[in-house]
């Protein structure tokens, strides 16, 4: 029966994303209980509307779209833009930084970025985090946050340029470019 | 980078682009042009360079409360939930007119007269539930099935069903006893109060049967009114009762709008005994129909695992047919 095998293929639809939704919205919310309920709600919507999503849909760009629009009703609904954002600088640090790659990250730095990120405007920074930190093209990104594409790069473009400025006088920059 | 300078500004985009890897060759000419000249903007590409490899390393490294496993969990039992719950539906016509039936994981779950057009009514959208989703194959079968049974070439429905829409206890229990009412036989509403253990009950047993969720499939059709009438069936449709009685080879006569089954034509037993008899057996016909079950034919009483009565003899003198 069609539906058997519609939910069979939703366990691996569930297998493979929901790892990275989950981060996704971790980023965003930066609570891990929101993300655990969101990314929950994100994929019984997503089991709902599966079968009628075309074959051959782009499965992983559709996740991060249900998932932003979550994401933003959660913000809107809670009114807990603020609190996020003021929490976001803390609790998404990692608590072992990767330094394998021999990158010096010098900590004061790091936090004016996370903290710089938190304090985007809402699309700004949604954008940023699905370009950056889950790389998806600028289509993807605009699909989610429905807007073009054009104005998906220009969203990823504000924030970086936010960003650097929020850097200023803290990069350890001199040195990288100079070696 | 100078922000007053124009030809800075409007370079900065395709700056980003190259030090996020992303330029096409042509804005990285440009790019490679403007900083050969531009000591500002050289030592801003190195900048947006190095804000790429933060955040390079950023997106690699462990994030705090990444932990899936609770979610994950959480997830499957949800799941799993929804999947029980949700129903496929398939609306096709029959000899009763157009039918609904859905089905979940548990069996099926609803069947509904539909009128021959139109949006499905408000109370039909409250009982599918809002995952409903229409399924057709997965309704095929049973709707083969469902068209069979009503056109007499079978004679049960040996369907799983998930009784989870029903309204209460009362109208489970209600809809169990009418369940155990055998093909071809009838009772009355008292009857089913009765056997529930709530002669009182009448009305509230005829109210449980008006909302049966599975018409057909729980033979609400079978039970009648203590007169022999019919009474209702599916709002005012107490015409489908007749024909889905007739098709058992419950004979009716017409009455004032309305039918009605004549006990005298019908093979009756007292409810609880093994035996069936012609009605002028004994005192049968004094008897009210609460305690009794008709049988239209001696075949139906019979296949019901029912024995002729040993004294009034059905299988000698049957009644005329």
């Amino acid at each position: 029966m069609g539906r058997v095998m519609a939910e069979d293929a939703f366990e691996a639809v569930v297998g493979a994303h929901h790892a990275e939704i989950r981060r996704y919205l971790l980023r965003i919310t930066a609570r891990g209980s929101d993300a655990d309920d969101l990314s929950q709600e994100t994929f019984l919507r997503a089991f709902r509307a599966y079968r009628a999503l075309p074959p051959g849909s782009n499965v992983r760009a559709w996740l991060f779209t249900i998932a932003t629009n979550l994401g933003r009703n959660h913000f809107r609904a809670q009114g807990r833009r603020r609190r996020a954002y003021a929490a976001a600088a803390m609790e998404m640090r990692p608590d072992a930084p990767d330094r394998a790659d021999g990158h010096v990250m010098v900590e004061e730095a790091r936090d004016r970025l996370e903290r710089a990120v938190g304090e985007l405007p809402g699309k700004q920074r949604l954008a940023f985090i699905m370009r950056k930190m889950h790389e998806l093209e600028y289509a993807e990104i605009g699909a989610s946050l429905s807007c073009s594409e054009e104005s998906a790069r220009a969203h990823v473009f504000q924030a970086l340029r936010k960003v650097r400025r929020s850097l200023d006088g803290h990069l350890p920059l001199e040195m990288e470019s100079r070696s | 980078m100078s922000p007053q300078h124009p030809l800075c500004r409007a370079i900065e985009p395709d700056l980003l682009s190259v030090a996020a890897g992303e330029a096409e060759t042509a804005a990285a000419g440009r790019v490679e042009a403007h900083v050969a000249t531009c000591g500002l903007c050289r030592e801003e590409l190195a900048n947006y360079r190095a804000l790429e490899g933060m955040m390079d390393t950023l997106r690699r490294a462990p994030l705090r409360d990444d932990d899936a496993t609770l979610a994950r969990a959480q997830l499957a039992s949800r799941l799993s939930d929804l999947r029980s719950r949700l129903v496929g539906f398939g609306i096709f016509p029959s000899p009763l007119g157009r039918i609904l039936i859905g089905r979940s994981e548990q069996g099926v779950a609803l069947v509904q007269y539909l009128p021959a057009d139109g949006a499905l009514s408000a109370h039909v959208r409250r009982l599918l539930g809002e995952d409903a989703v229409e399924d057709l194959p997965a309704t095929e079968g049973l709707r083969a099935e469902l068209v069979d049974y009503l056109e007499g070439r079978r004679a049960r429905l040996d369907w799983p069903l998930d009784l989870r829409r029903m309204r209460s206890d009362f109208q489970r229990r209600v809809l169990e006893a009418t369940a155990a009412l055998p093909y071809g036989a009838v009772t009355s509403y008292a009857g089913i109060a009765a056997r529930i253990g709530a002669p009182a009950a009448v009305r509230p047993v005829a109210q449980a049967l008006r909302w049966n969720p599975l018409p057909i499939v729980i033979p609400c059709h079978r039970v009648i009114g203590g007169s022999g009438a019919l009474i209702g069936y599916a709002g005012r449709r107490v015409e489908l009762k007749q024909r889905l009685l007739a098709v058992e080879g419950v004979k009716t006569v017409a009455a004032r709008n309305d039918f009605k089954v004549d006990r005298e034509a019908m093979y009756t037993m007292v409810t609880g005994d093994r035996e069936y008899c012609v009605p002028t057996c004994g005192s049968l016909l004094s008897k009210p129909l609460s305690e009794l079950t008709l049988f239209g034919t001696r075949d139906r009483a019979e296949a019901a695992g029912f024995a002729p009565c040993t004294s009034c003899r059905p299988d000698l003198h049957p009644l005329p047919a």
